[in-house]
């Protein structure tokens, strides 16, 4: 039973089972469950066949789950009303080549039952969004960040109120990367719910509320960047000049400590014994220069969960 | 279902296929155009000549010369188009491009169904374009009526809307155009044996079952042959000698459309 009325995707212990051509079956996903409240980016990552495409395929009706229950924006998935609510970017576009931007975004338009009118309203303003204002050659000769830009693009042409980008910066420069960060932003800024799929764990970091960590098709962690990326409880306590004394006192303090040059990584057992560790090499005399709490990277806590480490 | 039907015919043109069936169409007509000549005498008799042979007065050269036009295009245009219109529907369930289009507001059978429309067109289009320019000009010039070319034309694109039915549904299990294109020739191919079966198969064939299924292929598969059979005795004499044909024709291609459709909407990708 689903109990969020303001969720724009709720998933309910959702399956998926492929089989080989000799019948065998190949689980997907395993009991996946999930809320992606509106209004937020959610970004969903984990290792090639962990069942990320598979669980956006099912959502977007694409394909059927084998078990399990998927509701968008309150319809079922593939529901053509809650379809013509949501935008797409595959990961693996084909865009017919004779087109021009401007009749791409049109047919997609239509295809999403939007007027004419107010495709001709909108169609500009988003090929302007898309820096793609300007550009009548046919699709076909479109670089990958071009084409990237476009299925941006396409995916915005119905205003959906559910966006599902998968690797929306791939093929994109820095400064196009960055476009799309800020796209995103000020799409959530409008109340856009956004469902992210990508392999760039900084990107995720830097726009998404919620990260989902799917492994072997199980949400094996899901929480906000800011926990994925807490302290270790270790410190890089950095002095200006190395000494012997320096060395004895952060070893009497702190017990097994570890120097690389003039740095000092150690992990205290509260905050009062690293200000006490402070207090004891300021009196040495050691001038400290910095003190840091060691955190983990996205990349670092998602190896560490894929591998078994973090629970 | 505008759209898609409005974009497969674009497709169509850029991809050149829609081209190559109008250039084929037009030299057709030209070539016909150029053969058939009428000379008018005193007595306000027409003669018929094609080259320098008379075909005889219009009144029954007109129809002759037009079933024949009808009947070459009728033989040799569903192969063509079959050819350009197959891809038509494959090309829907393209990786890359499936995932754009089915995952829009439209469903998918009214998508593949846009795309079936505009295969039937391009066929009924350049079927028309063949004939209508020769079947206009016979008309005016001898006052023969010949606006029995539409209804052929009808019966022609029936036959073939029933072979694209067959690519739609085989385009279904498999990627790629090879499987639709085998499956509506190899129908197109066996409709005329299958008609005319007591002097074919049934030369060979002497056991009662093996008969009893010809006999059930023949009646469940489109027919074809007969449909062109049917509008070349239309263009002759105006009027239809047997419905047999044209309904279960109907019923053959609404079923196996009806099938593609349903397939297709319950397919997991």
């Amino acid at each position: 039973m689903f109990s969020a009325p303001q969720a724009a995707i709720e998933i309910e212990d959702l399956r998926k089972t492929y089989q080989t051509m000799r019948g065998k079956p190949v689980p997907a996903l395993q009991g996946v469950s999930l809320q992606v409240q509106r209004g937020s980016i959610y970004g969903l990552i984990g290792q090639n066949g962990a069942g990320k495409t598979s669980l956006v395929k099912i959502l977007l009706g694409l394909s059927t789950p084998t078990g399990g229950e998927a509701r968008l924006l309150g319809g079922l998935p593939g529901d053509p009303a809650a379809m013509r609510r949501i935008g797409y970017l595959p990961e693996q576009m084909r865009l017919p080549e004779y087109f021009k931007a401007k009749d791409f975004l049109c047919y997609m338009g239509r295809l999403n039952n939007v007027s004419s009118a107010l495709l001709q309203n909108r169609i500009p303003r988003l090929l302007e969004k898309a820096g793609l204002a300007g550009v009548e050659k046919p699709v076909g000769s479109y670089s990958k960040g071009m084409q990237q830009r476009l299925g941006l693009a396409q995916a915005l042409v119905n205003d959906p109120e559910v966006l599902f980008l998968d690797e929306p910066t791939d093929g994109l420069d820095p400064v196009g990367r960055k476009d799309v960060r800020d796209l995103l932003l000020s799409l959530r800024a409008a109340g856009k719910t956004i469902f992210l799929n990508s392999h760039l764990l900084s990107e995720i970091e830097m726009v998404c509320d919620q990260i989902v960590i799917l492994n072997q098709g199980k949400v094996a962690c899901m929480a906000a960047p800011a926990e994925f990326t807490r302290g270790t409880g270790e410190y890089r306590v950095r002095v200006a000049a190395l000494s012997h004394a320096a060395q004895e006192v952060a070893e009497a303090v702190v017990g097994r400590a570890s120097w690389e040059q003039d740095t000092l990584c150690c992990r205290p057992r509260d905050l009062a014994q690293l200000n006490f560790l402070i207090d004891r090499l300021r009196a040495v005399p050691v001038e400290i220069e910095s003190i840091e709490p060691v955190k983990l990277t996205l990349e670092q806590f998602f190896l560490q969960v894929v591998s078994g480490k973090e629970q | 279902m505008l759209a898609t039907y409005l974009n497969s015919l674009r497709e169509a043109f850029n991809r050149r296929v829609a081209l190559v069936l109008i250039g084929i169409a037009l030299l057709i007509s030209v070539l016909l155009n150029s053969f058939v000549r009428i000379q008018s005498f005193p007595d306000g008799t027409d003669v018929v000549l094609m080259g320098s042979r008379s075909l005889g007065p219009a009144e029954t050269a007109v129809p002759d010369i037009v079933e024949k036009a009808s009947s070459l295009l009728g033989t040799l245009l569903p192969l063509l188009a079959i050819f350009a219109a197959a891809p038509m529907l494959a090309s829907t369930l393209e990786k890359g491009w499936l995932e754009l289009t089915f995952s829009k507001g439209t469903p998918r059978w009214k998508i593949f169904f846009g795309r079936f429309l505009g295969g039937a067109t391009l066929y009924s289009c350049t079927f028309l374009l063949a004939t209508f320019p020769l079947a206009y000009r016979l008309w005016w010039q001898t006052y023969v009526s010949t606006w029995q070319v539409i209804v052929a034309l009808l019966l022609e694109t029936l036959g073939f809307v029933a072979l694209l039915a067959v690519a739609a549904l085989a385009t279904l299990p498999q990627k790629g155009v090879a499987l639709p294109i085998m499956a509506s020739v190899a129908i197109w191919f066996f409709s005329s044996p299958l008609a005319h079966r007591y002097t074919t198969y049934y030369q060979f064939l002497n056991s009662y079952t093996a008969r009893w299924l010809v006999d059930w292929i023949y009646r469940i598969f489109p027919k074809c042959s007969e449909l062109d059979s049917l509008s070349s005795s239309f263009i002759q004499h105006g009027h239809i000698t047997s419905w047999w044909p044209i309904w279960s024709t109907g019923i053959f291609t609404v079923a196996v459309l009806g099938l593609a459709l349903g397939m297709l909407d319950r397919k997991s990708f």
